[in-house]
C-alpha cells in the first residue's frame, strides 16, 4: 500500500511541477513580447538565414521589450495557409504576393494596419501609391515587399561581335530575332521545366508592351475593356509566333525540358543571344558569364521593348507581410515590421543578402555593395513607378484562378489547340467570376 | 470410494464458474479491442475525420482559407461538365493501362528467370530493388537529365545513328505521359519482381517436376504451375496497381506539373491545382471524392467476384 502511495505521490509531483513552473516562466516572458516570424527556405536556406542575421538579430539586440522568434521552413506559404485555416499561424504573415494576401484578407485572417501606418509614418516612408497595393476593402492589410520587374538581358559580347543593337520596340525585337536565328543562334534562352509559371512572365510582358501598352491592361483589369481587345489578342499572337518559330530555346520541346541552369548556360556561352527575365536573374547571371563559366562574354540589359519604344517596367511584388488577425502581440509585431521596413534595414538586406527592397526610399543609404546592374534596374523601376509609367505583372495584379489560367492555357495556344482569342475569352470568363467574388487585388489608379 | 457432488444453483461454485466464464469472454472479446483502441483513435483522427470532412467540404464553396458555404451538389455538376476533369481521367486510364501491362510483364519475366538462380540471387534482387528505395525527387532529377535530348541518352543514341531519339520526350504532348510512365516504371518494377519472386519460391518443386514428367515445356510450366501458384499475390498487385494508378501524383508533379498543355495532367494533379493554386478547395474535395468512388468501384468488383467463387 505504501509503495502505491509513494508512486502516486511521485506521479502527482511530476504532473504538477510543470504547471507551477509555467506561470513562473510566463511571468518572466511577459516582460518581453514574443513575435513569431516564419521564413521560407525552399530552394535553399541561405536567403532566410541572411534575413535573420540582418533583420531579426539586430532587432532583438535593440532590447526594446520585443523578441522575434524566427522559424525557417520550406514551403512556408503552404504551412502558413494551413496553420491559419486552423486558427493559428505566426504573428507575421508572409505571402507570395498581394493576390494571396487578398485571399487571407477576404477570410478575415489579417489585421488592418491603418492605425500602425499612421503611428509609424509608413505613408511618408513608402513610395507614393505603393501602399495601395496592400489594400483590401478600403483598409491597409498587407505591406508590399521585394519589388521586381522584367527586362531584356542580352549577350553583350555576341551583340558586339555581330554588330547587333539592343532593340527598343517590339518590331525591332522581332527583326533582330530573325537576324539572330538566321545566324544559327537561338534568339532567346527560355525554359520552364523547373518553374512552370515562367509562362506568365512572357504573357504579361507581351500584354503590357503591346500596342495598347499598360493603359490597355489597366483598362482590362478594372473592367473598362474586355480581355479580347484586338491589341491584347495581337500581343498573344506575337508571343505564339515566337514560340512557333522555335525562338525560345530552339523549340517548344526544349522550352519545356531545359533546366534554368541549362538555359543560363546557353545564354552565357553565346548559344542563345537574349533572355527576357526578372530582376531576380541578377542574383545568378554572373554564374554564366566570364572565366568561371568558361567563356569571355559579358552581359547587358535594356528595358523590355514595347510597341511604342517607350521604356516600360512591369511592376511585381514578390512578397507581402501582414499581421495575423489572431496575433497575441499586434503592437509588438507592428514594431518589428516598422524596423524591417526601415530604409536602413532594407538597404542592409539589399547589400548583404541581395534581397530586393520594398518600395521605400533608400536615398542616403550605403548601397556600395549592391550589384550595380540591380541598382540600375531598381532605380529605373522606381522612376517608372513614380511617373505612373509601369506595367502590371500577372502575379501581383491578377486574382489567383485567372493567373493560373494564363499560365496553363497559354500552352494550349502554343500547341495549336486554342487560338489567342479563345484563350483570352476563356480568361475573361474566369476573371469576371473572380471580380464578382471580390478577389481581384487592388489596382492603383493610373 | 465414489463421492457424489451435488451442485446447486447460486452456490459459490456455480457463481465462481460464471465469473470465470465472464472473465474469459472479456479476455476474448474486449481485451483485443483495448489493444487496438489507441491506434483506432489515431486512425479516426487522422484518416476518418479528414475523410468525413472532405465529404462535407465537397458540397461547399470553401476556398481553403475562409468560411465554407453550403452549395449542395454544385461542385459535382461542375465536375461532370468540366473537360479538364475528363481529360485528366483519360490520362489516369492510360496510366492504368501502362502499369497493368509493362511493369507486371517485366516483373513476372524477371522473377521466373531468377527463381531457379541460387548463386548471386541476392545481388540480383538488390540491384533490381534499389530504384524502389530512392526518393522520387532523386529519381525524377536523375531521369530529367538522362532524358535530355542534348545531353542524355537520346543524344547518345542519336549520335550513334539510331533514328527517332532526337526529341525531348518530356517536352512533347504525345510523348510526355509515356516518358513519365517510363521513369515511374524504372522505379516500380523491381518492387513487383521481388514480391513475385518471393511468392514463386513458395511453390512446391514437386509441381514443376510433375509437369515436366507430363511433358510440359517452360512456357507451359509458367502458365499452368507458376501463375496459379502465385495467384493471390498476382491478383493483389493487380488490385493495388489499379488503385495507385488513380492516385499517381509525384513523378508527374516533379517532372512536368501536368504539362505541356495539360498532356500529363492526372486527377491528383488537378486536385492539387484546384486546391492550392486556384483556391477552390471545395471543388478539389469533390474531385478527390470522385477518385475515391472509382477506387471503391474497383475494390467492389473484386469483392463481388471473390464472393462468386473466383479465386482472387
Amino acid at each position: 500500500m505504501r509503495r502505491y502511495v509513494n508512486a502516486l505521490l511521485i506521479l502527482a509531483i511530476v504532473l504538477v511541477a510543470p504547471a507551477i513552473a509555467v506561470p513562473a516562466s510566463r511571468a518572466m516572458a511577459q516582460d518581453t513580447a514574443e513575435v513569431s516570424f516564419w521564413l521560407d527556405t525552399t530552394g535553399g536556406a541561405e536567403g532566410a538565414e541572411c534575413r535573420v542575421e540582418n533583420a531579426v538579430d539586430p532587432f532583438n539586440a535593440l532590447g526594446n521589450g520585443v523578441t522575434v522568434n524566427a522559424t525557417l521552413q520550406a514551403n512556408n506559404w503552404d504551412a502558413t495557409r494551413t496553420s491559419l485555416a486552423g486558427g493559428a499561424g505566426p504573428d507575421v504573415i508572409g505571402t507570395p504576393g498581394p493576390s494571396f494576401a487578398m485571399q487571407l484578407a477576404l477570410a478575415g485572417q489579417l489585421m488592418p494596419l491603418d492605425e500602425f501606418a499612421e503611428q509609424f509614418g509608413w505613408n511618408e516612408r513608402f513610395a507614393e501609391g505603393s501602399l495601395n497595393l496592400g489594400m483590401a476593402n478600403d483598409q491597409l492589410v498587407t505591406i508590399p515587399d521585394e519589388i521586381e520587374t522584367l527586362v531584356l538581358y542580352y549577350n553583350k559580347t555576341l551583340f558586339e561581335q555581330n554588330g547587333w543593337e539592343p532593340p527598343k520596340t517590339l518590331d525591332e525585337l522581332t527583326a533582330l530575332a530573325e537576324q539572330i536565328n538566321a545566324a544559327g543562334i537561338i534568339p532567346f534562352a527560355h525554359a520552364n521545366a523547373e518553374w512552370r509559371p515562367a509562362n506568365e512572365w512572357f504573357v504579361g510582358e507581351f500584354l503590357n508592351h503591346s500596342a495598347g501598352g499598360p493603359q490597355k491592361v489597366y483598362d482590362a483589369l478594372v473592367g473598362e475593356t474586355p480581355w479580347t481587345d484586338p491589341d491584347l489578342v495581337a500581343a498573344i499572337e506575337s508571343l505564339n509566333q515566337m514560340q512557333q518559330n522555335g525562338w525560345f530555346s530552339g523549340g517548344l520541346d526544349r522550352y519545356y525540358t531545359l533546366t534554368e541552369a541549362e538555359a543560363g548556360s546557353m545564354f552565357g556561352s553565346g548559344e542563345a543571344a537574349m533572355k527576357i527575365e526578372g530582376s531576380w536573374f541578377l542574383e545568378s547571371v554572373d554564374d554564366y558569364f566570364g572565366e568561371a563559366a568558361g567563356n569571355e562574354n559579358e552581359w547587358g540589359w535594356v528595358p523590355m521593348p514595347s510597341a511604342s519604344g517607350e521604356a516600360i517596367f512591369d511592376l511585381g511584388i514578390g512578397q507581402t507581410y501582414s499581421i495575423n488577425a489572431n496575433s497575441a502581440n499586434p503592437e509588438a509585431t507592428a514594431q518589428f515590421l516598422d524596423y524591417y521596413f526601415s530604409p536602413e534595414t532594407q538597404a542592409r538586406l539589399l547589400a548583404n543578402c541581395g534581397v530586393v527592397p520594398a518600395p521605400v526610399d533608400l536615398q542616403g543609404q550605403d548601397l556600395s555593395a549592391v550589384n550595380p546592374g540591380l541598382a540600375e534596374i531598381l532605380a529605373a523601376l522606381n522612376e517608372a513607378f513614380a511617373a505612373n509609367n509601369y506595367g502590371y505583372t500577372t502575379w501581383t495584379f491578377w486574382p489567383p484562378e485567372s493567373e493560373t489560367y494564363l499560365i496553363e492555357q497559354v500552352e494550349k495556344v502554343w500547341a495549336g489547340e486554342m487560338t489567342a482569342e479563345e484563350y483570352l475569352q476563356g480568361h475573361q470568363e474566369v476573371f469576371d467570376k473572380e471580380r464578382e467574388a471580390g478577389a481581384v487585388p487592388p489596382i492603383p489608379e493610373r | 470410494m465414489h463421492v457424489q457432488k451435488t451442485i446447486t444453483l447460486n452456490s459459490p461454485y456455480t457463481q465462481s464458474c460464471a465469473a470465470d466464464r465472464r472473465r474469459a469472454i472479456i479476455r476474448r472479446k474486449v481485451v483485443p479491442w483495448l489493444f487496438v483502441l489507441p491506434i483506432l483513435l489515431i486512425n479516426l483522427a487522422v484518416v476518418a475525420g479528414p475523410a468525413l470532412s472532405a465529404i462535407y467540404y465537397s458540397m461547399t464553396d470553401w476556398n481553403g482559407i475562409g468560411a465554407a458555404h453550403w452549395v449542395g451538389l454544385d461542385n459535382f455538376r461542375t465536375l461532370a461538365a468540366d473537360p479538364g476533369f475528363r481529360h485528366a481521367f483519360r490520362n489516369n486510364v492510360i496510366w492504368l493501362a501502362m502499369f497493368l501491362t509493362i511493369p507486371i510483364a517485366m516483373a513476372l519475366l524477371a522473377a521466373s528467370l531468377l527463381a531457379p538462380v541460387k548463386r548471386g540471387a541476392l545481388l540480383f534482387r538488390m540491384t533490381f530493388f534499389i530504384p524502389y528505395v530512392l526518393p522520387s525527387v532523386i529519381t525524377a532529377a536523375l531521369w530529367r537529365g538522362l532524358l535530355s535530348p542534348d545531353r542524355g541518352i537520346p543524344a547518345l543514341l542519336t549520335d550513334l545513328g539510331i533514328p527517332g531519339f532526337d526529341k525531348a520526350f518530356l517536352g512533347g504532348p504525345d510523348t510526355v505521359l509515356p516518358a513519365i510512365g517510363f521513369v515511374d516504371n524504372w522505379h516500380w518494377w523491381g518492387f513487383l519482381m521481388v514480391l513475385f519472386l518471393a511468392s514463386m519460391q513458395n511453390i512446391p518443386p514437386d509441381l514443376y517436376e510433375s509437369a515436366r514428367l507430363d511433358g510440359a515445356n517452360r512456357w507451359q510450366e509458367f502458365r499452368d504451375v507458376t501463375l496459379p501458384g502465385i495467384r493471390p499475390t498476382f491478383i493483389f498487385m493487380i488490385l493495388m496497381t489499379t488503385i495507385w494508378s488513380f492516385l499517381t501524383f509525384d513523378y508527374i508533379w516533379i517532372l512536368t506539373q501536368g504539362g505541356p498543355a495539360g498532356a500529363s495532367e492526372v486527377l491528383a494533379v488537378l486536385v492539387f491545382k484546384e486546391a492550392f493554386r486556384n483556391f477552390n478547395a471545395g471543388y478539389a474535395a469533390a474531385i478527390g471524392l470522385t477518385m475515391s468512388f472509382f477506387v471503391g468501384c474497383v475494390i467492389a468488383v473484386f469483392q463481388i467476384l471473390r464472393r462468386r467463387g473466383w479465386e482472387i
